[in-house]
């Protein structure tokens, strides 16, 4: 019988040598529990496959550091920590300006009203055909915009609440949930919301 | 009389709720006048329920690719 301290030196260098198999196998281990974490904490299902992701680049790039096998977990869930931390604060940070405004605003003839009346969705429109249309806009979203976006309108919360779960004031809550939706709804309308009808 | 870009703007922030009472009632009666600012607020409704759709198919799995996609992130 090996020992572990052999085995567990045996599956560092494969691991720092990017060996596929041992990649696969560590990603296999441990992604979906980081990925439900990642929800748990509050990020929507995108942006919670995007940490994780990211996650896993920061520890192969770090794996020299690393002496076990025993503790890939502990040290995946502080890397997952930080770098949800770390979310937060660029969500903290967004710009002030943001191009869709102008496009907002473009909507509205001199004296603000409607040049066109908004499309309503298609009916026709299998769940699944819009499923896909959502999850595909939502990536046009900033982190920050799908945030809010997440928690105002899929889980449901007051801007008072989405502004202390992001330390976030009520008015830029406001601001992202705005651009939000007017990027869904450009998105939305671009693959072809409202034509049949 | 309030602009459709005004009541759009405030439904749009979700600020509707907190605005002071004449705001709301101007926005009411704008909405009760305008079909253009009743179809954007269905818009931005059913936005919203094909979002929490979406989000109830994949609420605690990721999609059915990730391990592979991640992995292949790393062999790069
Ligand atoms: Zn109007």
């Amino acid at each position: 019988m090996r020992d572990v301290v052999q085995l567990d030196a045996e599956y560092l260098g494969r691991l720092r040598r990017r060996d596929p198999d041992a990649l696969q196998s560590v990603v296999d281990e441990h992604g979906r529990r980081l990925y439900r974490a990642a929800r748990g904490m509050g990020h929507s299902a995108t942006e919670a496959e995007d940490l994780v992701q990211d996650v896993f680049v920061t520890f192969i790039d770090s794996v020299e550091r690393f002496e076990g096998r025993s503790q890939v977990g502990t040290w995946l869930f502080g890397i997952l920590h930080h770098k949800s931390q770390e979310r937060r604060r660029a969500v903290a940070r967004e710009e002030l300006n943001d191009p869709v405004d102008q496009i907002f605003e473009s909507q509205f003839d001199g004296r603000g009203s409607w040049i066109r009346t908004p499309a309503a969705p298609d009916r026709q429109a299998g769940a699944a055909q819009v499923a896909d249309a959502i999850r595909a806009c939502l990536d046009g979203l900033s982190p920050a915009q799908r945030d809010v976006f997440q928690l105002r309108e899929v889980e449901e919360l007051s801007a008072a609440d989405a502004g202390k779960i992001l330390v976030l004031t009520i008015t830029h809550i406001g601001v992202l949930l705005h651009r939000a939706r007017t990027k869904l709804r450009m998105c939305l309308e671009g693959k072809g919301w409202g034509r049949l009808r | 009389m309030m602009t459709c870009k005004e009541v759009s703007t405030l439904i749009s922030t979700g600020g509707f709720s907190d605005a002071p009472l004449t705001r709301r009632l101007g926005v009411r009666l704008h909405l009760l006048m305008c079909r253009h600012c009743r179809a954007f607020r269905r818009q931005l409704e059913a936005v919203a329920r094909s979002a929490r759709a979406a989000a109830a198919v994949h609420e605690t799995e990721p999609s059915r690719d990730f391990e592979s996609k991640i992995a292949a992130s790393l062999k790069r």
